[in-house]
């Protein structure tokens, strides 16, 4: 058993709000130097960055878990994780026809790049990827598990594109076991597991939040089980 | 209806101006989604919301949306108007609920416009 000091939601340069700064050298570099050592990569509607911010995580012994953050039909962030690159990429692949064909304009919304490992700009995402996908909340839950991902609600207490502020209430047929907020839980989501995460745009924010998950192994199976709290494992919070 | 007008006689407070004194206004939107307002939104409309996220001003850009009005007085922070003033986009707020503002918006664009 080992306790990871884990920071699961990071955008990278691909992200149109996120700094052009975040290559992947960039966030794996300000990891190492924050001390988290469990990281995921978590773009909007998008995971074309998290193989080669996996390769970076390898190089440097850190563990990793292939992510993105998906947007809803109401606004909604959720947080998708899959322990093989291929899982996610195929989630990936599944939704993008699912983004409406609304161009990205650099100069409102940021630019979305996709680089290599030393920051080289292989291509831009033509698509805004800050919109909503063409699935309910609901939905968008069920989508991740199909692709053997473990769903995570974003920022759940947050006033924009969190699950409480968009839909008022949590979906009573839409369980979590864990779910991502900078808040202690409301008394009626007592049942869930909070973890909590930088959501970082800029690399010396890696870390700021993060959580510390005991567990066995990295797998979002031992995600769910340290939310859980089975048998030593936990997951505890530490926002800075 | 030019914009300067329709803020005055709809009792909106400013909070940045618009870069065009002439600034026109030709019709009205209420929408807090944002992907729905990009999706939908005219050009040219006096967007009114509840939507006080930093997105609000690039959404706007994009839709062609010069002017955003916050009702229910939900008034955005700094950056966000900051944002705005850099972007040209007009902000005001009202403690009027949308409701009340569309009604306001839509009586003078269709019934006292020339």
């Amino acid at each position: 058993m080992r306790t990871f000091s884990a920071d699961l939601h990071i955008h990278t340069c691909l992200s149109p709000c996120g700094s052009l700064r975040m290559s992947p050298r960039a966030i794996i570099q300000s990891a190492i130097d924050r001390g988290v050592d469990l990281l995921a990569v978590t773009d909007h509607n998008t995971a074309a960055m998290v193989e080669v911010v996996s390769h970076a995580a390898a190089a440097a012994g850190l563990d990793f878990l292939y992510g993105m953050e998906l947007q809803t039909r109401e606004e909604v962030h959720v947080l998708a994780y899959f322990d093989r690159a291929t899982d996610c990429l195929s989630c990936a692949e599944a939704i993008y026809p699912l983004l409406p064909d609304v161009p990205n304009v650099p100069d409102a919304f940021g630019d979305q790049v996709v680089v290599s490992l030393d920051g080289t700009i292989l291509r831009t995402e033509p698509k805004l990827l800050v919109n909503s996908l063409d699935l309910s909340f609901s939905e968008t839950l069920a989508c991740i598990r199909r692709f053997g991902g473990l769903p995570v609600p974003a920022h759940i207490d947050r006033a924009a594109y969190g699950v409480l502020a968009q839909l008022g209430m949590f979906p009573e047929d839409t369980a979590c076991q864990l779910v991502e907020s900078d808040a202690d839980l409301p008394p009626t989501l007592r049942e869930m597991t909070r973890m909590c995460s930088s959501d970082a745009h800029y690399p010396e924010d890696i870390g700021a939040a993060r959580t510390h998950f005991r567990m066995e192994s990295v797998s979002i199976v031992e995600l769910e089980r340290a939310a859980r709290g089975e048998a030593g494992r936990f997951a505890r919070c530490q926002c800075e | 209806m030019i914009l300067h007008e329709l803020a005055r006689r709809m009792d909106l407070e400013r909070l940045v101006d618009s870069q065009d004194a002439t600034h026109e206004i030709e019709t009205g939107y209420v929408g807090d989604l944002l992907s729905h307002v990009l999706a939908s939104a005219k050009s040219n409309s006096l967007w009114i919301t509840i939507q006080r996220h930093e997105n609000v001003v690039a959404v706007a850009q994009v839709a062609g949306l010069g002017c955003i009005v916050f009702a229910e007085g939900m008034r955005p922070e700094a950056p966000v108007i900051e944002r705005a003033r850099n972007a040209g986009i007009a902000l005001y707020v009202s403690p009027a609920s949308a409701f009340e503002l569309a009604g306001r918006l839509h009586k003078l664009l269709h019934t006292e416009a020339p």
